[in-house]
């Protein structure tokens, strides 16, 4: 397709479209709306559906009710709608039914500053709802990145019947770039696997060889429950611990598996490196000037830039802490996903550079922090 | 499945209906003995609903109509004219 | 099915454990019952009917009946079936609530899908308190009824729950009791039938919590109340204003022919593909 000038929220919506999501359900809320928008106007050309619920409750609970119809469905919202969608992110986990919960963040806490950028949400992604349950995170650093990690977030939400969280924040949401996007029929689209055995036979919880179990949509001859309660293979209610242990295996490990292709990093100089700068989303781009400029002085460093937040790139922050003195990791927050590389890494490591009043970390705040001694 | 139809009393001499009791799925909650209109069935000493009169059905399917849990039925008789 | 069997064990899940959980004598199990019957008068596919819950005591429905069944979160069970009807309009979605689940948590979301007027049967049964939690007052408990968190009495005057359906736009609203199960079956036939949102609340009670507190005798004291403190419409219509202030008036309250959402939604389709006639059913299925 011809480049053109985009806008982050609007590359999301196309990252959907070309996802073959077909439903999306939302609430207006800054900076945010301009995916409703723009899918409000998108979808029904092609025969899609979009409605504007009355709360972003109600939103994500349309999400997975469509979903579980067979549409490949959508919200995106901000900071105090995402808080109020836990309990729906924690059902769409234990239901095992795909959804992507778009969350543009802005500076909070409560109505903080809605036009003003933040990466205050990254814990709550993690840890949001109630209860112990795998989640997947990604993070776009550029508006065609926001069209790759849409397109991304819908396919392992269908490959691993999970939520996926997108945590965009205010920058990448509404700053506009030159973007080229693929041809829709280019991108690489992955669908839920759809049962066919026999109706009497189908377990919508059973053990697979993926440890994920194809999903019927709903009226198609495959009559089964669905309950946020435990339950067993049938997805009947259950309190028998041989059914509960088994299922959080499962669920746990259909994602810990796959990490290799789930969690997906961008490295740059990492190799012999001595100091490594870890960042994503919007101080991402920060860090790469920073990294440009600090290397002008011969400097040994290198960057990881995380696309995938959750689960975290244990294993990569691993081997680039054996070579690395100083691992220094930005964030428009006052350190969330430093904690997780300081787990990692060992804390003397890590140089935390932080700001949560809505501006992004500079590169010059990134630099000094490279080059402290 | 038949027809829930209102029971119309008409001229006969036996009961219009054969009520079947499923002890495993009774609770006895004793709505079926409260409310049937001519006293088809009483508690027993566990307070479970057996048939005392059938031969007073009328089959006007009261009981397997509020049976909270589905333990009670009434099959239609062919009614002796 | 043996001619012994109660004809509604042809719409159970036979892989599930009966008897079904709810107390002796509840209320909900003949809500359940008179829905099947009206299913099964109407001759619904299983295929083609979803029944959503929310949690609660009526949340424990769904999963013994052999249909398309969620048990979804307390007072967004309407949400979620908005979700499924608009992907899957030709699906015939029954929501079961109970009225704290309807209409505490769940207000919101009740008054703004009746207000779309999607293609949605709500059941509301009415016991006037929260059963599974042990019988704290809801937004239909009685003034001055004693309940678990209103130890002293309950000061807060209930929602009229059919004139808030019908207020906020419900194509059909019906109000009958478990006493009068067959009028109940009736009126919710009508409400599958329709084409919109219908609500059909279906007074019960609650002996377990509510009966208990407020000293109101077994679960078959409780139904002779029923019987003895409803009247019909038309009977209500001649009763004086003071007289019997709180007897249970049964009847449709409303049924009216309103644009329903999904087919308007159709009509979006339709505009937003510019095409001058020909009509577009919009793509349910798979994505």
């Amino acid at each position: 397709m011809t480049a053109r000038l985009m806008q982050g929220n609007e590359a999301v919506g196309w990252g959907a479209l070309a996802a073959g999501c077909r439903f999306y359900a939302g609430y207006p809320i800054t900076p945010s709306t301009e995916i409703a928008e723009m899918l409000a106007r998108e979808l029904p050309k092609i025969g899609g559906k979009f409605i504007q619920m009355e709360d972003e409750i109600a939103s994500l609970a349309a999400c997975i009710g469509a979903s579980v119809g067979g549409l490949k469905a959508m919200t995106a919202t901000s900071g105090p709608g995402f808080s109020l969608m836990q309990e729906h992110i924690g059902y769409a986990a234990m239901t095992e039914v795909p959804c992507v919960v778009v969350n543009v963040q802005r500076l909070g806490p409560s109505t903080g500053q809605p036009t003003s950028g933040s990466q205050g949400d990254v814990m709550q992604a993690r840890w949001g709802t109630h209860g112990d349950h795998p989640i997947i995170a990604l993070s776009p650093t550029s508006v065609r990145q926001a069209f790759d990690l849409t397109v991304q977030a819908f396919n392992f939400s269908e490959r691993y019947r999970t939520p996926v969280i997108l945590l965009l924040d205010e920058v990448i949401g509404h700053m506009r770039e030159k973007v080229e996007l693929p041809d829709p029929a280019a991108v690489r689209v992955v669908d839920r696997e759809i049962t066919s055995v026999p109706a009497e036979w189908y377990r919508p919880y059973g053990d697979a060889p993926s440890d994920v179990p194809p999903m019927a949509p709903f009226g198609t001859g495959y009559r089964y429950h669905i309950t946020g309660l435990f339950h067993d293979p049938a997805g009947y209610p259950t309190q028998r611990l041989d059914e509960i242990d088994p299922w959080i295996d499962r669920v746990f490990r259909k994602i810990e598996r796959n990490l290799g292709e789930i969690v997906l990093v961008e490295e740059d100089g990492t190799e012999e490196a001595n100091t490594i700068v870890v960042a994503y989303g919007a101080t991402a781009r920060s860090a790469q000037h920073a990294v440009k400029l600090a290397r002008g002085q011969r400097a040994k460093i290198g960057q990881v830039t995380l696309l995938t937040l959750w689960p975290f790139a244990e294993a990569v922050i691993e081997r680039v802490a054996h070579t690395a003195r100083r691992i220094v990791v930005p964030e428009m927050n006052l350190g969330q996903l430093a904690l997780e590389v300081e787990r990692i890494a060992g804390r003397r490591k890590v140089v935390r550079v932080n700001r949560a009043d809505g501006e992004m970390v500079t590169p010059m705040m990134i630099l000094e922090a490279i080059e402290r001694k | 499945m038949p027809a829930i139809t209102e029971a119309r009393p008409a001229a006969h001499k036996g009961p219009r209906g054969r009520v079947v009791i499923f002890g495993t799925w009774c609770k006895g909650c004793g709505l079926c003995v409260e409310f049937c209109p001519t006293g088809v069935l009483a508690l027993d000493q566990d307070s479970h609903p057996i048939v005392v009169a059938p031969e007073k059905c009328t089959a006007c399917h009261w009981c397997d109509t509020h049976c909270p849990d589905l333990a009670i039925v009434v099959q239609p008789l062919e009614v002796a004219r | 099915m043996s001619k012994d069997e109660h004809s509604a064990y042809n719409y159970l899940r036979h892989t599930k454990k009966f008897p079904n959980v709810w107390c002796s004598g509840c209320g909900i199990g003949i809500v359940m019952s008179a829905l099947i019957r009206a299913i099964d008068r109407i001759g619904l596919a299983k295929d083609d009917v979803a029944v959503i819950s929310g949690i609660g005591c009526t949340g424990r429905m769904p999963v013994y009946l052999d249909f398309n069944t969620m048990h979804t979160t307390h007072g967004r069970a309407l949400a979620f079936a908005t979700g499924l009807k608009f992907a899957r309009p030709e699906l015939k979605v029954i929501v079961i609530m109970g009225d704290g689940d309807a209409l505490a948590i769940g207000g919101n979301h009740f008054i703004h899908a009746a207000r779309r007027n999607i293609g949605l049967t709500a059941i509301v049964v009415n016991n006037s308190i929260y059963g599974m939690t042990g019988g704290q007052h809801s937004p239909t408990t009685p003034l001055g009824s004693r309940a678990a968190t209103a130890p002293y009495g309950n000061i807060e005057p209930p929602f009229p729950v059919c004139e808030l359906a019908a207020a906020a736009g419900a194509a059909y609203v019906a109000r009958s009791t478990v006493y009068h199960a067959v009028e109940l079956d009736r009126y919710i036939e009508q409400a599958i039938r329709k084409n919109g949102f219908s609500l059909v609340e279906a007074v019960s009670y609650c002996h377990t919590t509510f009966g208990r507190m407020n000293k109101l005798g077994p679960a078959v004291e409780m139904m002779r109340r029923l019987k003895e403190n409803s009247v019909t419409k038309a009977a209500a219509e001649k009763l004086a204003p003071s007289e019997r202030p709180d007897v249970i008036v049964r009847g449709v309250f409303r049924d009216e022919d309103r644009p329903e959402y999904t087919a308007l939604y159709d009509e979006v389709v339709r505009r937003a593909q510019g095409a001058a006639g020909a009509s577009v059913r919009s793509a349910g299925g798979a994505g």
